[in-house]
């Protein structure tokens, strides 16, 4: 009888023992039927002995190794996951559905939403802070032939990242990247 | 009080084979795999031996520097590819907030 | 981690077998054979077919250890090979899927504190479940692996292992009295 009654007690399931400190790495799927369709495929996976290894690989004299090597800092890794296909609507936005729901976990930010009728293009950005310092950063584009996942993981800076899209030949981003509070979900 | 999943984890930590069964295989390996033996060498294929080995140590960790520079190159590329995709959805954002911003202004 | 688990003294010792030397082959049997001899029994069932499975996983190391690159990857072709021809055994012995464990299978983790009627009564659940989705559930709870490897351990799709995953956790919560069915599980898969 003792047994058994230490046995229901031992069986409790808590609600949820699910992280108690918010996780900034995103869990993404390998998309195998969909990396099978795409012309091209870019699966990065950086956690941070990679990050480390490539920091020694960059030069410091040259502005845009120096200006990446600010912007890894922190940083604990980089995962993306880019497909494009030779078509439109070769993919369903359900397929991200896996990592949009991931998104909706407590400590996920709505930072940006954009929806563009001339390029066809949507992009969300989400944000994951943890006493106002940025420790997560999602990004979800959705293009009609191309569909890109990107997740930084650590202590992103994001006015470094912000001076580094200069050093990579698109234009500084205008936006106020600073973390706003929870933003309505979709 | 733990939950399913901690029960699991304790329910299923690896245990060891029976003493037994441990001596037995590895008298069965040991049948299959040679002692190293002693060969006797006069001083000078000693010498030699030894000048190889040191050659083949060299050229080895050479082989294993060059493995390495290009595992870090290869990482270094990736990092570049992977904040440059991060830049350019980065682009895409801005410029729609960019063209929204252009439509609301009155006379645009 | 003692020191006979640490990566670097594992690399040294596995650097030693390359060459032949059998003191340094035995140490990396030793300190893998718990997790080899594990997996094997709570696949099977029996002492028997584990202790074989284990023997001639350790007899293939044998022959190809010259192709392990690191302690890293010994400890990745260990549960690959001991898993599939796990698995592969279970499907020519269709009748062994459901065949409840061994006493030693059941009664194979000493626990401090936990309760080992629950651990007995979960183990005899794994011995339920598909032999895929039994290797799922050992590779994530036994060799607390994540999805990922687990995916590349059995060359099975991530969300096949997810979904193994699930439905084996369902499973055991339903089977297991007192389990809050509402109640989700605390892993993120």
């Amino acid at each position: 009888m003792t047994q058994r009654i230490s046995w229901l007690w031992l069986i409790l399931l808590l609600p949820s023992l699910a992280w108690t400190a918010p996780n900034p790495r995103l869990l993404l799927p390998e998309f195998s039927a969909l990396a099978q369709k795409a012309t091209e495929s870019v699966t990065i996976t950086l956690d941070p002995s990679l990050l480390a290894m490539a920091g020694r690989f960059l030069d410091s004299n040259d502005p845009q190794d120096a200006a990446t090597k600010e912007v890894l800092k922190g940083l604990q890794g980089i995962y993306v996951r880019s497909y494009t296909f030779d078509q439109d609507a070769a993919y369903r936005e359900s397929d991200i559905d896996a990592v949009r729901n991931q998104l909706s976990a407590p400590g996920w930010n709505r930072l940006l939403e954009t929806r563009s009728r001339k390029s066809h293009a949507d992009v969300d950005i989400f944000i994951m802070t943890d006493k106002n310092q940025a420790i997560g950063l999602a990004i979800i584009a959705s293009e009609p032939r191309q569909f890109t996942i990107v997740n930084i993981v650590g202590a992103i800076d994001l006015e470094k990242l912000h001076k580094l899209e200069g050093q990579f030949g698109v234009p500084k981003l205008d936006v106020d990247l600073q973390p706003a509070a929870s933003s309505p979900k979709k | 009080m733990k939950d399913l999943e901690s029960q699991l984890r304790a329910a299923l930590r690896p245990a060891a084979p029976r003493e037994a069964f441990t001596k037995t295989l590895l008298a069965q390996i040991s049948l299959t795999r040679q002692p190293r033996t002693t060969l006797r060498r006069t001083a000078w294929l000693t010498a030699s031996l030894a000048a190889t080995l040191l050659l083949a140590v060299g050229a080895r960790q050479h082989v294993q520097d060059l493995r390495n520079r290009e595992s870090g190159l290869e990482a270094r590329r990736q990092v570049i590819e992977a904040l440059r995709m991060t830049s350019q959805k980065l682009d895409l954002a801005y410029e729609a907030v960019k063209n929204q911003s252009a439509s609301e202004t009155p006379g645009a | 981690m003692s020191n006979a688990e640490e990566p670097a003294f594992l690399d040294a010792q596995l650097k030693k077998a390359r060459l032949g030397d059998r003191a340094a082959l035995a140490v990396l049997v030793r300190a893998h054979q718990h997790s080899v001899y594990s997996l094997a029994l709570r696949m099977l069932g029996t002492r028997e077919l584990a202790e074989d499975l284990a023997q001639d996983v350790f007899m293939q190391l044998n022959a190809k250890i010259a192709s392990i690159e690191s302690s890293q990857h010994l400890a990745f072709w260990l549960r690959k090979v001991t898993s599939h021809r796990a698995i592969d055994q279970l499907r020519q012995r269709s009748r062994l899927q459901t065949a409840p464990l061994e006493e030693e299978a059941l009664s194979l983790s000493v626990v401090d504190g936990g309760d080992p009627l629950l651990h007995r009564h979960l183990s005899n659940l794994l011995s339920q479940l598909t032999p895929p989705a039994r290797a799922v559930v050992l590779l994530r709870y036994q060799e607390d692996l994540d999805p990922v490897d687990i995916a590349r351990t059995l060359d099975m799709p991530i969300n096949t292992v997810k979904s193994h995953l699930k439905r084996s956790l369902d499973m055991l919560r339903s089977n297991t009295p007192g389990t809050d069915l509402t109640q989700r599980t605390g892993d993120s898969l």
